[in-house]
């Protein structure tokens, strides 16, 4: 049962819902943290030799060590499956992590190349010690016949949202995290053009990808149109993936006043990739399953919507209010049945259940956290306040974010310190709310991290 | 009776037009003391940015490229490794910012351009017609007070400085109010050389009337000046820090229309 869980490409989702940030299982090629500082001092030198032989190649980077730590829940399915086998899903350990991110960009002749590469070396507790490397963005680009083209694997993000984007439907970033990361970037081909005031954009995203891939692998063409209007910046989208059809969306980010900005986006999708009940018991069921019922689906139209603002003071004191709504996220009855059926499995041990196959479906209950794809939503509305204050080189920060259908809150505090090339940051985010609510069930309910950074 | 309404009114008629021939004056005032900053429509500058702890104590560099073009229009490229990436966009009164993590243009308020020791609109705005309403408050010594001599590293440019002071002795006094809303300061206090007009030091005040800095011009030449070489800003709101923005290099250059465009600084991460 254990081997067969593992398996399940779902369950490679669970290891982080807190942040809602799926980790990428990738093969490895070292086996020590030390590696990640050879490996920057040979790219750093790479690249010297790169800026001395070859005129106007521009680079930069940073280096990065983190430590994050993670609290497992008491509580939850995940916690209810553990407690029967331990380990029978994979979790997100503490861990240490050094990082290194390299930055160069050049142009060779009519051609602009831009490339950003990062190495990474984590050791997580309990666990081996892992050392891996991935291209962020590797473009090049030009103009030709009064468009500008880029293709490579380039970050693409649109939309005026922060806590959440309907109309970020290239990137399809990953919002709320707790420590910041460098995005990386999509295949594609792009074909823009601009004036003074207005922008045409086309997008071929993951041109070589299967027509089968899902979420944000999906291949796509996306379009946006942008106008800057008085005090308004407008915005115009369309989508067609090979499996999810059509969507289209507007958004608006508007200066009201010298101290408040306001925005708004709402989209209207035709399909949307995500995790759907599928099995023939009822979503509440206690039936023990041989499969997991939470099984990829493509889901039928809804929309997205989200209305926002910031205010900053003089004395730069800022607050950020969004509200949103995500048609793609479960709705307060299928997580009511979720949770029925999570209280019916856990009764079973004691009616003479298999432990193992009791534990399994628990497990595989934790597939639901993952269930709206790439929104990342757990609920359908939302509600988040950020408030932040700039003062010399701090930022303390501490944000909310509220589901109103159960009263769940995702707590967030953070303080950041920016030196000249030196910044130190740390953030603690924790669960609260009642004990029913979604996010006291997630596998993690409180997290930290500290990390320093050295730019150069 | 008709003799005494012609005389009152060639008196207004003279009081008309020597308010308008002042205004007229306080016009080009403004526009001279704008040229030494801002020696042509559009610039490239390069600038230095070192921030000063209240004891003297170097605190931060950091470097600039700001596009300055006319229309009010300003392109600034952060050069410095911290910042490297970010860049902000001033069209008249509307502003984003744009973080190299994101490659996403975030509009941005008049308030949130205010962030930092020298606040963006420090570093890209290069002249005060057009943003400011002008009228001469009179004519004062241009030092401000005991105490008011510059403390800067740079002994040549101090020196320049407290000459410049000394020998101008008398300067226009300038008071001048934000006629667009989306500029740095609400009102500045601004004191000029009354032989050349060259810009000697200002009061910086935010939009709650609150005295949010100082600012002190530093000359090319304390006899000729041609040109600021630098700006000196002593925080009075917070920290009493000392911001020392420095003119590195003035060249003309004129950017295409589309740099001006913020989704297009989203896909150039470069721009040259």
């Amino acid at each position: 049962m254990r081997t067969f869980l593992l398996r399940e490409p779902h369950l490679a989702l669970l290891c982080s819902p807190g942040t809602r940030k799926a980790a990428r299982i990738q093969s490895t090629w070292g086996r020590s943290l030390k590696t990640v500082p050879l490996l920057t001092a040979l790219a750093g030198a790479a690249l010297s030799m790169g800026e001395a032989g070859a005129e106007g190649i521009d680079t930069s980077g940073h280096v990065r060590a983190s430590w994050a730590a993670r609290q497992a829940a008491a509580a939850g399915p995940l916690a209810q499956a553990h407690a029967l086998v331990p380990g029978i899903a994979p979790s997100d350990a503490s861990a240490a992590t050094v990082q290194a991110e390299l930055r160069a960009s050049t142009r060779l002749g009519g051609v602009g190349l831009n490339t950003t590469v990062t190495l990474q070396g984590q050791r997580p507790e309990g666990g081996p010690s892992d050392t891996r490397a991935w291209v962020n963005e590797a473009v090049a680009s030009g103009s030709a016949a009064g468009l500008q083209w880029s293709a490579g694997k380039k970050v693409v993000s649109w939309d005026v949202g922060y806590a959440f984007r309907p109309n970020d439907v290239v990137q399809q970033e990953a919002r709320r995290t707790l420590s910041p990361a460098t995005l990386e970037g999509r295949p594609l081909v792009m074909a823009e053009h601009f004036t003074a005031s207005t922008a045409y954009s086309i997008v071929w995203v993951n041109p070589t990808k299967p027509r089968g891939a899902t979420g944000a692998n999906e291949p796509a063409l996306a379009a946006r149109v942008y106008h800057r209007g008085a005090d308004v910046d407008w915005h115009g989208f369309a989508r067609h993936g090979a499996r999810t059809g059509n969507s289209v969306g507007v958004a608006a980010s508007w200066v009201a006043r010298d101290a408040l900005e306001l925005h708004a986006s709402v989209r209207h999708f035709q399909r949307t990739d995500g995790l759907a009940w599928a099995s023939n018991a009822g979503a509440s069921s206690p039936a023990l399953l041989a499969t997991n019922p939470w099984a990829s689906s493509t889901r039928g139209s809804g929309q997205q919507a989200l209305l926002g603002g910031t205010w900053t003071n003089e004395s730069q004191l800022s607050l950020l209010v969004e509200g949103w709504y995500d048609g793609a996220a479960l709705s307060k009855t299928a997580w009511q049945q979720w949770a029925n059926r999570n209280q019916a499995l856990g009764a079973l041990t004691g009616r003479g259940a298999p432990a193992v196959a009791v534990a399994g479906n628990l497990a595989w209950q934790g597939s639901a956290f993952t269930a709206s794809g790439a929104s990342a939503s757990l609920h359908r509305q939302n509600l988040y306040a950020r408030l932040s204050w700039t003062h010399d080189a701090w930022q303390p920060a501490l944000d909310v974010l509220y589901h109103p259908a159960d009263g769940g809150r995702m707590v967030t505090a953070s303080l950041v310190w920016q030196g000249d090339r030196v910044k130190v940051e740390g953030g603690w985010r924790v669960n609260i709310g009642p004990a029913a609510a979604v996010v006291r069930q997630l596998p993690v309910q409180k997290q930290g991290y500290v990390m320093g950074t050295w730019a150069f | 009776m008709n003799h005494s309404i012609s005389t009152l009114a060639a008196a207004c008629a003279a009081c008309t037009m020597s308010i308008a021939a002042q205004a007229q004056d306080v016009g080009a005032l403004l526009k001279d003391a704008d040229r030494f900053r801002m020696s042509a429509d559009n610039l490239q500058v390069d600038t230095q940015v070192q921030t000063f702890n209240a004891d003297g104590t170097p605190d931060k560099e950091r470097r600039y490229t700001v596009f300055a073009q006319a229309g009010r229009q300003s392109l600034v490229l952060m050069q410095s490794p911290a910042e490297k990436g970010q860049k902000v966009l001033m069209l008249a009164d509307d502003f984003w910012l744009l973080m190299p993590g994101s490659q996403r243009p975030l509009r941005i308020t008049p308030m949130q351009k205010l962030l930092g020791d020298a606040s963006t609109g420090d570093i890209a705005t290069m002249s005060w017609v057009g943003d400011y309403t002008a009228t001469l408050a009179g004519e004062e010594p241009c030092a401000p007070d005991a105490g008011a001599e510059a403390q800067a590293d740079d002994k040549k440019q101090v020196k320049n400085a407290s000459a410049a002071l000394r020998n101008s002795k008398v300067c226009y006094h300038l008071h001048l109010v934000a006629s667009r809303k989306g500029v740095t300061y609400q009102r500045i206090e601004l004191w000029l050389g009354k032989q050349r007009h060259e810009p000697v030091r200002a009061d910086l005040f935010v939009q709650s009337d609150k005295l949010a800095k100082q600012a002190r011009f530093v000359m090319d030449s304390a006899t000729a000046p041609t040109t600021v070489n630098a700006m000196v800003l002593v925080d009075q709101l917070s920290n009493k820090k000392e911001t020392r923005i420095t003119y590195l290099g003035r060249k003309e250059k004129t950017v295409p229309a589309e740099w001006l465009n913020p989704m297009f600084l989203a896909r150039n991460p470069s721009l040259e």
